[in-house]
């Protein structure tokens, strides 16, 4: 091998050495230039108490032992059945297509619902599946595989019966805008395991964004670098991580280093805080530019990998995002938020009913789902991994009526007063069902559980004190759960 | 930098104790006079309020009102008898030995030195304080500081205070330094022109001034200073929620820039965006003005109910006043009172009740309006005026033309219930089937015989019934048809005149509706008047018919605020515990008694509101805005909270500066905030180096003593303005409709909304960051990266921060990819030496120095070797090597800080 061949592989290897450094989160620099704490310089404290000076995602342990380390909360935008998929309802079915009693509605809310409507049996085939006996629907077979693993609630209840707010009430807490999301809170609490990668991530599918926008998983009043960094399957997967086409890898370093070059010139000078942590910022900037797109890159797994989740590289799917949060919590990232949207069955068109649109939802995320509990689990992650699985409100066991009128299709309207959820590893009870509903799966008979309740359970399983964890805000503490959330027993293994 | 930032933190710890300790050292020896404000109420904030204050009130006792705090306990003994500690009950239960008795209950045993301040403070008097934020501010005595370094009476203070502290001033900055700074604190970019070339040649007082003076003259101020007042505003192009659809309402932005370039005074500035409809012969500007609280969000999404987010807007209208115009957290008052400043419960819904009376009620049109005909319809809108005015009283004829230009007051058909085989379709507008019926609850009638009603018929034929009280009630007014129409249709009712609230009923049938679910009618909106004058003469009806073209013609508009007339006004009840369904007492608009009293002259409304605010004596209000402009000038407020000037906000750094900036902003200045920004830049302390010296570094990092000029990174908007000016590309249109530069793809994905991110063309590519299409639930990323937000909620304060993202972007952001290439292009010089040092100076507004040019003629060569291996093309890789250093400049912290 001549002495030049030989001289570009042992760049190669260095090469791919140093990339597998960042992605596991070592503090390797460039050129010898200062390292230290990473993300830090901005001024943690907003408030009076003046600035806290130290790394933003630096490791901080929280009030006990936890359970988990990471979350990974999958999020149905629009609300999914939890009549057609757990809650299942013999006394419903016989009462289909009857007129809604009086004393149900009376005095009631409803988004849509007007008038007397009429009762709606499910379609689906509901059995009780492992060990436990949970009752799955046909909607979800491949989670049915799985019912030993996970713990369902079914006695969820809400105070809002609008997609935005209650989407918000899940995840910030507050119905109205403004306040930190959970996945916020745990970094801010927690900071991140891996300094090359953003401490929060969320991941989209279905097509649209929440119906809460950005605000769910907004900073709120935290520091706006807890945010939830949004990464995409398509494009950029973080914007402006690219560099320009005529830019290569080593003029980019090159690039940076001539900057931080000049900046330690003006550091020298200036003695200014700001400008050796902007120094930082650029040599992360650039290690996140190898390690984000290299943990966003799904083409490299196995074919196995892909047949279990049902992955296709380079589209947009909620496939596709389960299987990337199983990757950016295997590589340190806290807090992966998915949210799919498209769960919205009010019967007045296909895609949005519970015969037609809810059927083929279910279809694109059944299989990915299961596949993420048993991929984490087959890696010794599942255990430190909380995945929690829900929408923002439950469907009515009336059949929509939408201003009056029977819908074309077959739909449920938005129902605050119970839905279901599951959640699974993470310190949670397996194969356990928790919560009970009436016999028409109108009202919770006993177990309620409220979002605030399910937030300080993320909380406790991350090692929190809900009510400890707070914010000094507008002249007084703030926390994620507000003046609730209790942290039910039952629920913990 | 952090270890610094600890010893500083130590040091200051270790003061206060060694101040504690003496205080508590000279205290055993005499009795100093006690502060209540000073010395007891941060104890109290501390260890008490949670437990008795205005949300819990255990053993019912609450410190937060003086009457409340000295009243008779439960047990019936006194928690505080004035000079007699020893039978005060707080005394006994802070130095209780019996741990169930003790308090604070299950927490650490207050400190001697605490319960002394407590012992000694009733010994006192128990001399209750008011906070000092609520203390008007007084007719400063300026110090006598002397010193050849002084520039005016601000450096006096300075002075003053870095004398206690020890602290030497630095030297001014070079005048290259200092003219960027100028301009960028003045008009938000660096600029090339005649007087900073002037002032850098010759930096005399003379020259800075007159730098100053037409930096203050030039209209990019009013961008600039817009840009702060937007987050102030809550100001965005959607409506927020769910759809997020889009809004018109940049007019709103064009008259802020309009009235900063006027330097319009800072209390007219206020009257006018709260109330410029209550003035009297308000002008379609000061209407224009009032859109200032209709930035509040709008829920398009269906099935919400509308009296709650009509609510949600009121009540964001309050808060949004009190923050970030009084510096007062006044959200949590809306549960319960004030957990910590003395703001009682039912105070909140006094002042919502202010807020609590405007015609608008969450409609998806947003109404009322204020329409902006185009200018063909103007004459026929003056000679109209014309007409009324000879024909009219002025009363009725600013009905009229109000009403043409507002479509206001009317009842919106959302307002309706009791729904019979009809729905509000979507939640927004009343749909009939036949036979249907629907009421309009507790309407307000003012004898007026004619309606307009706005509404639209599917059915070939029908019937709308108007009916008064009942649903079989008297038939007051009838609208038939005879075809469908066209779209939405305005057309006059007679109407039989009833005075006071009634019940309106409305019922629909038509026997040309075939199908039951058939809608056959939706009505939008219903407008009481008098009738038109003279209709019934061949003039009259020349301009009836004028007055017809105007109501239907097409024609742009902007939310405004719009006042109900005092015969369909609301009425304001306490939410109990701030749930809006639970609704207790009635009340009145009112400001809280820990303030000034309003004026008796003045109307409970949001005039006599606007008014009180206003008040010189208001202690808030001019604190409030000096402190914002200082913050935009040094990076951070006198009082650091600047959306909290309550006693859980930060200590003013030096109140005395802060009191005299705000005597002199109203007295001197009289509310010109042009003369206060240049009363500021006046000063030596402003013109000093930003030097951090090791001297410095040890004893004020942050510099909150100002013995340093400021040094902050540049805001997003300053950013972009920077980029675009060292490219000469600012332009000089000063307002125009919302643009949108480059974004990445696929970053807009609201629900059921089909708006598209659609890049503007030419000139509009290149516009100002405050022209920026600002979209509530995707905010434009390339700003956000650098702090700004979705303006969800009014902002007072940016938190800087620092982070890879924004590396990302500067280096990254096709926008800053492009400008570094127009740059590049401009600097057209013999060689890449002179290349690189004629970038430098356009963006960093300096001759750049030997290492720089080392640096980055090293990054030029690299990437020259590079792109010719890779391409061998000389001209490309000449260009390409430009553009990558020019990127390299473009994220220079000295680019990026304004120093």
């Amino acid at each position: 091998m001549k002495s030049s061949q030989l001289h570009h592989l042992k760049q190669s290897i260095l090469q791919e050495q140093t990339r597998r450094h960042f992605i596991k989160g070592s503090f390797l620099g460039l050129g010898g230039l200062a390292m230290g704490a990473m993300l830090n310089g901005c001024k943690i404290k907003s408030d009076s108490g003046g600035e806290s000076g130290s790394n933003a995602f630096e490791l901080k342990p929280p009030h006990f032992n936890p359970r988990a380390k990471s979350v990974i909360y999958l999020h149905m935008a629009g609300a999914p059945s939890q009549l057609e998929l757990f809650d299942y309802k013999p006394e419903l079915i016989k009462m289909d297509g009857q007129l809604c009693p009086p004393s149900i509605i009376e005095g009631k809310k409803f988004a849509f619902i007007r008038g007397v409507p009429k009762m709606l049996g499910t379609t689906a085939k509901f059995k009780q599946h492992g060990q436990s006996g949970a009752w799955i629907s046909n909607y979800l077979p491949h989670l049915q595989t799985i019912a030993d693993e996970l713990c369902i609630i079914k006695s969820v209840s809400t105070d809002q019966f609008n997609h935005a707010p209650a989407q918000l009430l899940m995840h910030t807490g507050s119905a109205r805008l403004g306040r930190p999301s959970i996945g916020a809170w745990a970094t801010y609490g927690l900071g991140s395991e891996n300094q090359n990668l953003p401490g929060f991530v969320v991941l989209t599918s279905g097509g649209n964004n929440p119906d809460a926008g950005k605000s769910a998983w907004g900073s709120g009043f935290l520091p706006s670098v807890y945010q939830g960094v949004q990464c995409r399957s398509e494009g950029d997967p973080v914007l402006f991580l690219q560099d320009p086409h005529a830019v290569s890898r080593d003029l980019r370093h090159a690039s940076i280093e001539a900057i931080n070059h000049i900046n330690q010139a003006e550091y020298a000078a200036n003695q200014d805080p700001e400008t050796q942590s902007r120094i930082q910022q650029y040599e992360l900037a650039y290690r996140m530019q190898i390690s984000v797109p290299e943990v966003m890159n799904i083409n490299e797994e196995p074919k196995y990998i892909h047949d279990m989740y049902g992955t296709q590289p380079g589209k947009s799917s909620f496939a596709n995002n389960a299987l990337l949060a199983r990757k950016l919590v295997e590589n340190g990232v806290r807090y992966v938020q998915l949210f799919d949207w498209g769960w919205d069955t009010h019967g007045n068109v296909a895609e949005g009913s519970i015969d037609v649109g809810l059927v083929n939802k279910c279809r694109e995320i059944d299989k990915a789902t299961t596949a993420l509990i048993l991929d984490l689990k087959q890696r010794g992650l599942l255990e430190d991994t909380l995945v929690i699985w829900g929408g923002e409100f439950g469907r009515t066991p009336m059949s929509e009526n939408r201003d009056g009128v029977q819908n074309a299709f077959k739909g449920r309207d938005h129902h605050a007063e119970a839905f279901t959820i599951f959640m699974a590893g993470g310190g949670i009870r397996k194969g356990y069902t928790y919560g009970e509903t009436d016999e028409i799966g109108y009202s919770i008979v006993n177990g309620r559980v409220n979002p605030h309740d399910i937030q300080a359970i993320i909380l406790n399983q991350l090692g929190f004190d809900h009510e400890k964890l707070t914010y000094e805000f507008q002249g007084r503490p703030f926390r994620l759960t507000d003046v609730e959330g209790k942290v039910i027993k039952e629920l913990i293994s | 930098m952090f270890s610094s930032k600890k010893i500083l933190s130590t040091v200051t710890i270790l003061g206060i104790l060694s101040v504690v300790g003496l205080v508590f050292y000279s205290f055993s020896l005499t009795t100093d006079k006690i502060d209540y404000n000073r010395d007891v109420k941060p104890i109290i904030n501390k260890k008490c309020i949670s437990c008795h204050g205005g949300v819990k009130k255990q053993g019912g006792f609450s410190f937060l009102f003086e009457e409340e705090a000295k009243a008779q306990l439960k047990s019936g003994a006194f928690a505080i008898i004035p000079f007699k500690p020893n039978q005060s009950e707080i005394i006994t239960r802070i130095t209780s030995a019996d741990e169930d008795e003790r308090m604070p209950y299950k927490h650490d045993a207050l400190s001697k030195s605490e319960i002394k301040i407590f012992t000694d403070w009733i010994k006192q008097g128990a001399k209750w304080g008011i906070h000092w934020s609520y203390i008007p501010v007084k007719s400063p005595e300026i110090p006598a500081e002397k010193s050849p370094w002084i520039n005016n009476d601000i450096d006096r203070y300075i002075l003053k205070k870095l004398k206690s502290e020890n602290v030497n001033t630095s030297d001014q900055a070079s005048p290259p330094v200092l003219a960027r700074r100028v301009a960028l604190d003045i008009v938000g970019f660096q600029v090339k022109d005649q007087m900073i070339s002037q002032f850098i040649a010759d930096p005399s007082d003379k020259n800075y001034e007159s730098l100053l003076d037409s930096l203050l003259s030039s209209e990019h101020y009013g961008e600039k200073w817009t840009s702060m007042w937007l987050d102030l505003a809550r100001y965005a192009d959607t409506k927020g929620y769910e759809k997020d659809d889009n809004r018109s309402i940049w007019r709103y932005k064009n008259w802020l820039i309009k009235a900063f370039n006027a330097d319009r005074p800072y209390n007219q500035f206020l009257t006018e965006q709260l109330a410029g409809d209550l003035l009297p012969n308000a002008t379609d500007d000061q209407y224009l003005a009032t859109a200032f609280h209709r930035n509040t969000m709008t829920n398009d999404e269906g099935g919400t109910d509308n009296e709650e987010f009509r609510t949600a807007a009121v009540i964001d209208r309050v808060n949004t006043t009190w923050e970030t115009l009084m510096g007062t957290t006044f959200a949590c008052v809306q549960c319960h009172a004030h957990p910590y400043d003395p703001i009682k419960h039912d105070e909140y819904y006094k002042f919502l009740a202010f807020f609590n009376n405007t015609r608008d009620v969450d409609t998806p049109e947003e109404y009322p309006w204020l329409r902006h005909f185009k200018p063909e319809h103007k004459p026929k809108l003056d000679s109209l005026s014309s007409y009324l005015i000879s024909k009219t009283t002025p009363s009725e004829v600013e009905s009229i033309i109000r009403f043409i230009k507002s479509y206001a007051p009317s009842y919106f058909s959302m307002e309706c219930d009791s729904l019979e085989n009809s729905a509000l379709v979507d939640t927004k507008w009343l749909a009939m089937r036949t036979p249907s019926s629907a009421r309009l609850p507790h309407a307000g009638f003012n004898n007026f015989p004619k309606m307009i009603i706005n509404f639209r018929a599917y059915s070939k034929t029908g019937t709308v019934h108007f009916r008064l009280d009942h649903k079989h009630g008297p038939e007051i007014a009838t609208l038939s048809w005879n075809e469908p129409t066209n779209g939405w249709n305005k057309k006059e009712l007679d109407i039989i005149p009833v005075q006071g609230r009634h019940d309106l009923h409305i019922l629909f049938e038509s026997n040309s509706i075939t199908h039951p679910d058939h809608t056959g009618v939706m009505i939008d909106w219903m407008h009481f008047s008098n009738p038109f004058p003279d209709e019934k003469t061949k003039e009259g009806i020349k301009y009836k018919n004028d007055f017809w073209t105007l109501l239907n013609a097409p024609a742009e508009y902007t939310p405004i605020m719009y006042e109900n007339p005092e015969y369909m006004a609301r009425t304001t009840r306490v939410f109990e515990r701030g749930n809006w369904l639970v609704k207790s007492d009635t009340v009145t608009a009112n400001t809280p008694t820990v303030f000034l009293p309003m004026n008796k002259d003045q109307p409970k409304n949001r005039l006599g509101l606007s008014s009180w605010i206003t008040s010189p004596d208001h202690p808030l209000t001019a604190r409030v805005l000096v402190n914002r402009i200082w913050e935009q000038l040094w990076g951070t407020g006198l009082v650091e909270t600047l959306e909290d000037f309550g006693s859980q906000g930060a200590a003013p750094q030096n109140q005395e500066l802060l009191d005299y900036l705000a005597y002199s902003f109203v007295h001197n200045h009289q509310w010109s905030i042009k003369r206060l920004i240049k009363e500021i830049m006046m000063s030596a302390a402003y013109r000093q180096d930003s030097k951090l010296t090791p001297e410095l570094k040890e004893k004020d990092v942050f510099n909150r003593f100002y013995a340093r000029g400021p040094r902050v990174r540049l805001s997003a908007e300053q950013l972009r303005d920077q980029a675009l000016a060292a490219c000469d590309l600012i332009d000089s249109l000063y307002e125009g409709s919302p643009v949108m530069p480059y974004q990445p793809e696929g970053v807009w994905q609201s629900p059921y909304n089909g708006k598209k991110w659609r890049k503007s063309e030419g000139k509009n590519q290149y516009r100002r960051a405050v022209y920026t299409f600002w979209k509530r639930t995707s905010a434009f990323p390339s700003m956000t990266n650098f702090d700004a937000t979705g303006r969800e909620v009014c902002l007072s304060r940016r938190i800087r921060t620092n982070t890879p993202l924004q590396a990302l972007t500067l280096l990254n952001d096709s926008t800053y990819i492009d400008l570094a290439g127009v740059l590049s292009s401009k600097c057209n010089e013999a060689s890449p030496e002179s290349a690189i040092a004629c970038i430098y100076k356009n963006i960093a507004a300096k001759d750049i120095d030997e290492l720089r040019l080392q640096i980055l003629r090293k990054l030029y060569y690299e990437s020259m070797s590079t792109y010719m291996i890779r391409e061998g093309k000389i001209a490309e890789a000449k260009t390409n090597s430009l553009n990558l250093v020019t990127s390299a400049i473009l994220n220079l912290d000295e680019v990026i800080t304004k120093s």
